[in-house]
C-alpha cells in the first residue's frame, strides 16, 4: 500500500452538487480493494491556465489516498474514460518518500 | 604560430565578467526547503518569468536540488493548467 494525490479536473459544466457523490463511486475501486481515502478536497472553479478542449474553467479536486499501485492504475485508468473528466494527475507525495528512506 | 596566439588574445573582446563580480542574489527559498509543491501556484510563479520561462539557477539563488524540485513543480504545475505553457497576455 502507498500514499497517493490525485488531482481531476471535471468539466465546469457539472453542477457542484454532484461531484462530490461522483468522485465517491469513482473511489470505489480503492476501497473494495482494501485502500482508504484519506482526504478528498474540491477546489471548485478555476481558470485554466490554458484552454483544455475548448474550455476556459474547470473545477479541480485533489484526492489524497492509500491504494496498491494497482487499484490506484485501474481509478486513474475508469477517470480518462469518463467524458466528464478533462485531466488527471496522480503523484506521490515527496515527503512521504523521504519518510520511507 | 606564436604570433597568431597572441593576435587572438588581442583581438578578445572584453566581457562583463571580467571586471564585474556577479552580484549576489538572494535565495527565493530558505535553504532548508526541501520540497515544492506543485499546487503552490503563487510560490511557483516567482520562479516563473513573466513570458513563462523558468528561472535560472543564478536569477533565483537557489541550490541544484531546490532548484530541480521547483523545475519539476513547475512542469506538473503546467500540465494541470495551474501554470501557463506560453503566457496569453500579449
Amino acid at each position: 500500500m502507498r500514499r497517493y494525490e490525485v488531482m481531476v479536473i471535471l468539466d465546469p459544466d457539472l453542477e457542484e452538487k454532484t461531484i462530490a457523490p461522483s468522485l465517491d463511486t469513482f473511489l470505489n475501486v480503492v476501497k473494495s480493494d482494501g485502500g482508504s481515502v484519506e482526504r478528498v478536497d474540491i477546489w471548485g472553479r478555476r481558470r485554466l491556465a490554458y484552454e483544455i478542449n475548448k474550455k476556459t474553467e474547470g473545477i479541480y479536486a485533489v484526492i489524497n489516498l492509500t491504494a496498491t499501485p494497482t487499484a490506484v492504475a485501474e481509478l486513474d485508468r475508469q477517470l480518462g474514460l469518463n467524458e466528464a473528466v478533462m485531466r488527471t494527475k496522480v503523484m506521490r507525495p515527496e515527503d512521504v518518500r523521504e519518510e520511507a528512506k | 604560430m606564436g604570433r597568431d596566439r597572441e593576435k587572438d588574445t588581442k583581438r578578445r573582446p572584453m566581457r562583463a565578467s571580467d571586471k564585474m563580480p556577479l552580484k549576489k542574489v538572494t535565495p527565493l527559498l530558505k535553504p532548508d526547503v526541501k520540497v515544492v509543491d506543485y499546487k503552490d501556484v503563487n510560490l511557483l510563479r516567482k520562479f516563473v518569468s513573466d513570458r513563462g520561462k523558468i528561472r535560472a539557477r543564478r536569477v533565483t539563488g537557489l541550490t541544484v536540488q531546490q532548484q530541480r524540485a521547483v523545475a519539476t513543480a513547475v512542469k506538473n504545475a503546467r500540465e494541470m493548467a495551474l501554470l501557463p505553457y506560453i503566457p496569453t497576455s500579449r
